[in-house]
Formats: C-alpha cells, structure tokens, sequence
C-alpha cells in the first residue's frame, strides 16, 4: 500500500543535518577547491559523513545500520543532490551497504559492514555493463573474474569491491580488494572522482563469495535507484527555486522579466515538472517497503523514467531562462546541469527504464 | 543527407569548393573540427588566410570590397561544403558583423583602413554590444561616450565578448545621448583593445572554456574619425547588421554536418539500429529539410523582389533547436560513455565532446538575440500581434 503521509521527525532531522552540512562544506568557491584534487585522494568529509551515521542510515538495525525506510532517506539525499556533493554517498549508502545488509546473514552483515558504517572504508558494487557482465569461472577451489566496470563513481576511493560476477548463470557476489583490481582513476563531468575498474583474472577462494544474492542485488538495485532520483528530484527543485528567483530580480525592458507572460508559462510547466518529481521519488521511495517485487520494481522504473524526463526539461529551461549567466561556470545552476547530466545517463537511461516498466508487469 | 541543392551547376560548383579544401585544409584543424573539439586560434587564423588567398574568405561581400561575387544560392552551397569538409566555421565579428557595417555605413577611409585588414585576418575583431543589465534589452545600454576635444571618452563596460583575448579591436555600442529615447542616443565606436583604459576578465563557461570575456573601459578616448556613420545612428546599424547574412542563420551547413556526426557515432556504436535512435535521426534529418527548404523558399522570393522582413527568425529557432537536439541525441546514443572529464583517463572515442558540445551549444538558443526574442520578433513584426 502506497502512503504520502508527511515526512516524520526522523526524516526532518535527517535532512536538516544534511542541510547544515551542506551551508558548511560546500559554498561554491570551497566546492571549486575541491575539484583541484587528485581523482584518487580520499573524499573531504567522509569521515563527518561516518560520525554523522549518515553511512548506516538505510541499513537494517541487525546489520549495524540505523534502520531508516527509503522513504525517510530520499529528503536527505535530495539535500545532498541538490548541495553537489563530490563523496560517493549515493554508491555507498543507497547501494553497496543496503545490499550487503541483505546478501548475508545479520552477523555477517554487520561484521563486513562495521568498516564501512564507520568509514574506515569505502566498499562499492561493482558490476558490469548490461551486454558485458563480469565472469566468474571455476578453476579448483578458486574463483577467477574477468571483466570491467568502465564508470565507477568513487571508483578510485574505494578499499574493496564487491563484484557482480556471473557464473554459470547465477551472479555471486565476490569481494575484491582495490589492490587487486586495476583501477584508473579520472574525474566525470560533474567532478565527481571515479575510475575504470578491471578484473584481469582475480582469484578468490570460491566459499568466499555470497551465492543466492539475486533478491538482495535486485533490492540493492532499486534502492541506488531511489537514491539517485531523490538527488534528481533535490536538483531539480533547487534548479527551479533558483531560477523563479532570477526571474523575479533580473529586469529587462523596464521591469522583471517574471512578469512576462511567455516566462510566466514556462515557470508554471517547471513548477509542474517539480511537483511530478517529488511525487514520484515519494512514490518509488514507498513502492520499496512492498514484498511484491515486480511492482516494486515497476514503480522505480515509471519514477526513473518520469524524473530523467523532467531533470532533462528543466535543465533546458533553467539554463535558457537564466540567458548568458546560465552557461557560465560562475553560478550553481552551471554545476546543477552537470550534475544532472550525470546522473541521468549513468545507466541506460529513459530507454532502459521504460524497457523494465515495460517487462515488470 | 540528401543535397537539395543539386543541380550541375551546383555539383560542379561543390566539385571546385571540395577540391581547394581538400588541398589547404590541415589535418590538425580537421580533425578537431570533426571531433567537435574546441578550436585554437591557430586553427581559425591558418584557415582564414587560405580562404583569403583564394579570395572566398567574405562570401556575402561585394566584389568591390573583395567578395567573391557568388550567388546567395552558392553561398549556401559553399557553406554546406565548408562544413562538411570539416573546415572551421570563422568568427563572424570581422568578417560578418563590423565588415559589412563599414560597407554600408562607414566612411571611405575607414573601408580603406579596415577591409583588407578583416579579410586578411591581421584585424580580428569582437563584439561590444551586451552589458550585464542590457541583455535582451540591448537598447538600455549604459556605457557612456562625453565629448571631448576631438573625440570621445567611453566609459562602462561590456560582456559575452566572444573571443576577446584574441581581438585588438572592438566594436561597441555606447550611449552619447542619455536624454534622448533610449534607442536614439546610441553611437557606434571602433575602439583600439591596446589604448590604456581597456581591460578584460574572461568568463569561465559551463563546459570549462572561456571563449568569452567581460571588457572594461575607463575614460577610453575615441577620436571622431572611429565613429561609424553617424553619431546617435548606433541603433539603426546595429539592426543592419542583424540583417546581413540573415538567410545564413538557420545554420544548416552546421546542422549537417552534425548530423553526419551523430550517425556515425551511432553505427561505431552499433545502436544506428535501435528504433529510438533511428527515429529520432530521421526526423531530425526531415527536421533540417524543412528548415532549407525554408530557406530556399524565402530566398526564390526576394530573388522575385519579394520583402522579406523579420520572417528569417524563424530560421533562428528552428536551426538552435535542431542543433541542440542533435547534441542531445548525441548524448542519448553515448549513455555513460560521454561523461568522463574532458581529456582524462576516462574518455571514450567517438563521445569525448559530446557532453561539452551538449553543454556549450545552450548558447546557441541564447546569443544573437534569444529564441524568446526571436518569436517575440516574429509575433509583432510579421504576425501584427502588438
């Protein structure tokens, strides 16, 4: 059953944290001397992000974690989303430790995760492309993987992966120190660090690796899903406060250009856009308490399709709207659009999305 | 995609364009062309004396004032050609803005002092015309021209100088009538970039470069003789100029050759089959055939000594937004393969600029009077609805 009860207070003190963090780290001139360091060196403010137990938030409470919902977590990342933050929160939080947390058993879980929760050390999925998945073959007692991750977000940061590898039509999850992977580091886009990761024949002992994990991966899965479209959803409407804003002080013609009708309409279509957004990230972010995992899985995507499709709306109108100014690198909505930009193509896209709305019936 | 333009005459005239390129151009300069890398100025300033030499470098020119005397209809050939031979498309400032200006409005001795020096390229020329408040409203300017003895002191200053770093004059638009309505007391000045007064900052853009600049001016004196035409005429011109080469704007050589850019990035990456991808290319290809045919069509008409007004705006919008889309589909065909940082270890070929032309080409819809104004245009000049 689908609730849009208003935020609780877990959720309101979650995300005013994330805000102050925000006001504090990442005014644009301190977020541009970030940008200068090497793609390899460690995150600024990973080990605040660690004390503020930001790390454990969606894990269950067996695992280590705090136990928040999706639902109680999506203001948060929007905050972080929106305040462009170049930690790999997203990979780590919404994917890597919430999967764990499901693939194994509790003690287990929280054994592995103890590092990770605390940030001692960054541990990341890895799984290949689509049409390239890594391989895992048999060779005695060892598992040996082949294969590639080409964009990794935080890629170069991490201590271990924890690769999706297929073998003999079943995934494993296998964990791979970073020492043992071939990792080149660069920056994206939007200066997120992250790097291609290659597995050139790995080995690892074969009771190692986690077997049966497809529902936990699968979990994983839509939650960096929601994770990623509550940042989109967070920069969208920090794209359209700002430019309803610019709208209101930049004159031209003797008055603010807010007043012409044609910005008018065009202001009124981004308020829509934004409203369907938050909507939609609400709705995905509660589809994931559901058992039934097709529908699940069906509402992620039409919020993934309905999100990359307003992101890229609004992208287009913020920059226009914002004339010269919005295709400068001198104000946030420059680094919003990257940001945007990035996180809309990651994956396959809206084609993908709708092609999985499509077979989840 | 299919040539329109397509007669004998036309392909031998095609012939004769992609013979001289194929000799002159460089392979660096082509190769960052067709890549959709950023240009140096080594590559416009090499290309510009081969056209120069060739005495194709002003296409719209008189032939008196060294114009190659083509036809709009091989001036259109010409541009298709130049884009898809991967030449690279010239600053406009010189050869297209002020150049023409001169021409029609200038006084002898500044065509003679200034017109070889465009075409040759030992000028290069920028544009001061948009001020931080005067944007749209270009009308309400505020830098200041007093009079003084000989001449003029301006004051004030200019942005979106376009390649500024590059330029040792500027054109400006400056106010010496502030009592006057605001389009009325308006001059057009040519300023030296080296005189004490004139400073620069250039503007870091959305995709890292910084093609464009603020410029400053503090009491920079103008002698009369740098006034072009008439004083408080500035307005008058400044539309002129708007209007030179106005069957140009749909930018449908541009449009081309990004196209033949698109598709072969989507066959190198085996996705030219995906009904999505093919859709959207096609209509985008039957996208630009409406916009040329346009073109032509408005152009049979002035040939027929049908006025044209304002109507070309229309080429504007329609010719950004296919370019931009393209840029977009661009991206859709790359997925994650287009978002590494420019020259990291990241970059996949043929998608290491996509991200930077998607990003960089928003200006396409904003500069040179925005799509907004564009239809605003179009509403109340050919609509009547005002």
């Amino acid at each position: 059953m689908i609730d849009f009860k208003l935020p609780d207070e877990e959720t309101l003190l979650l995300k005013a944290t994330a805000e102050r963090f925000i006001a504090d780290h990442y005014e644009l001139a301190l977020r541009n001397e970030m940008l200068t360091a090497s793609a390899g060196q460690l995150p600024a403010h990973w080990g605040e992000m660690a004390e503020l137990g930001w790390l454990a938030a969606p894990v269950s409470e067996e695992a280590g974690g705090l136990g928040l919902t999706p639902r109680q977590v999506v203001p948060f990342m929007s905050v972080l989303g929106a305040g462009l933050v170049l930690e790999p929160i997203g990979p780590v939080v919404m994917h890597c430790a919430p999967t764990l947390a499901r693939a194994l058993p509790s003690d287990k879980a929280a054994a592995a995760l103890a590092p990770v929760l605390a940030g001692e050390s960054i541990e990341l999925i890895a799984a290949g492309p689509a049409n390239a998945p890594i391989r895992a073959t048999r060779e005695g007692d060892d598992l040996v993987l082949t294969g590639s991750v080409p964009l990794l977000i935080g890629g170069a940061q991490a201590a271990a992966f924890w690769v999706v590898a297929e073998c003999e039509g079943a995934p494993l999850l296998v964990r791979v120190p970073a020492g043992e992977a071939s990792v080149e580091a660069y920056r994206v886009v939007d200066g997120q660090s992250a790097a291609r990761v290659s597995f050139k024949g790995v080995r690892r002992a074969a009771p190692e690796a986690i077997a049966g994990c497809e529902e936990a991966l699968a979990y994983g899965n839509d939650l960096a899903m929601v994770g990623k479209l509550a940042e989109l959803a967070g920069l969208i409407d920090r794209l359209y406060r700002e430019t309803l804003e610019y709208m209101k002080l930049r004159e031209q013609f003797g008055r603010p250009i807010g007043r012409f009708q044609v910005i008018q309409h065009r202001m009124a279509d981004m308020f829509i856009k934004r409203e369907e957004a938050q909507s939609m990230v609400f709705l995905a972010a509660e589809a994931m308490a559901s058992d039934d995992t097709a529908f699940r899985s069906k509402l992620v995507c039409a919020a993934q399709v309905k999100i990359y499709d307003n992101a890229r709306a609004v992208l287009r109108d913020a920059v226009q709207l914002h004339g010269g100014m919005g295709v400068t690198d001198e104000l946030p909505v420059g680094h919003m659009v990257k940001r945007l930009l990035l996180l809309t193509r990651l994956d396959g896209g809206r084609m993908a999305g709708l092609r999985r709305f499509r077979a989840a019936a | 995609m299919t040539d329109l333009l397509n007669s004998p005459g036309d392909q031998a005239f095609r012939e004769e364009i992609r013979e001289y390129v194929a000799g002159e151009l460089h392979p660096d300069t082509r190769a960052r062309v067709s890549r959709g890398a950023p240009l140096t100025r080594e590559d416009f300033s090499r290309w510009q004396k081969s056209l120069h030499a060739k005495g194709w470098v002003a296409p719209a020119w008189p032939k008196e004032h060294g114009g190659p005397g083509w036809t709009a209809r091989q001036r259109i050939i010409a541009d298709e050609e130049m884009f898809r031979l991967h030449t690279p498309p010239l600053p406009g400032f010189g050869l297209k803005m002020i150049g023409p200006i001169l021409i029609q409005f200038g006084a002898l001795e500044q065509q003679q002092r200034f017109l070889p020096r465009i075409l040759s390229g030992e000028d290069w020329w920028c544009q001061g015309f948009s001020e931080s408040g005067a944007g749209s409203d270009l009308a309400s300017l505020k830098t200041r021209a007093v009079r003084t003895d000989g001449g003029w002191l301006v004051s004030g200053s200019k942005t979106w100088t376009t390649y500024a770093q590059y330029a040792n004059w500027i054109f400006c638009l400056v106010r010496t009538d502030p009592d006057v309505k605001k389009q009325e007391g308006i001059s057009m000045m040519l300023i030296d970039m080296s005189l004490p007064g004139v400073s620069r900052r250039p503007i870091r853009l959305i995709d890292g470069t910084e093609e464009v600049n603020e410029i400053f001016l503090d009491q920079v004196y103008v002698p009369d003789d740098l006034v072009v035409g008439e004083i408080n005429k500035g307005w008058t011109y400044a539309k002129a100029l708007l209007e030179h080469e106005r069957f140009g704007i749909g930018g449908i050589g541009r449009s081309k050759q990004l196209l033949a850019r698109v598709r072969e990035a989507a066959d190198a990456s085996g996705r030219a089959g995906e009904p999505e991808i093919a859709n959207a290319l096609d209509t985008l290809e039957i996208d630009i055939m409406a916009i040329e045919a346009t073109t032509l069509r408005l152009l049979a008409a002035v040939e027929a000594g049908v006025k044209i007004g304002a109507e070309t705006s229309l080429l504007k919008v329609r010719g950004t937004e296919i370019q931009q889309a393209l840029t977009e589909v661009m991206l859709d065909i790359a997925g994650p393969a287009a978002l590494a940082a420019r020259d990291s270890a990241g970059v996949q070929e043929p998608f290491e600029n996509a991200v930077y032309q998607f990003l960089n080409w928003r200006k396409l819809s904003i500069y040179g009077g925005s799509n907004e104004i564009q239809r605003s245009i179009l509403a109340t000049q050919v609509l009547g609805l005002k």
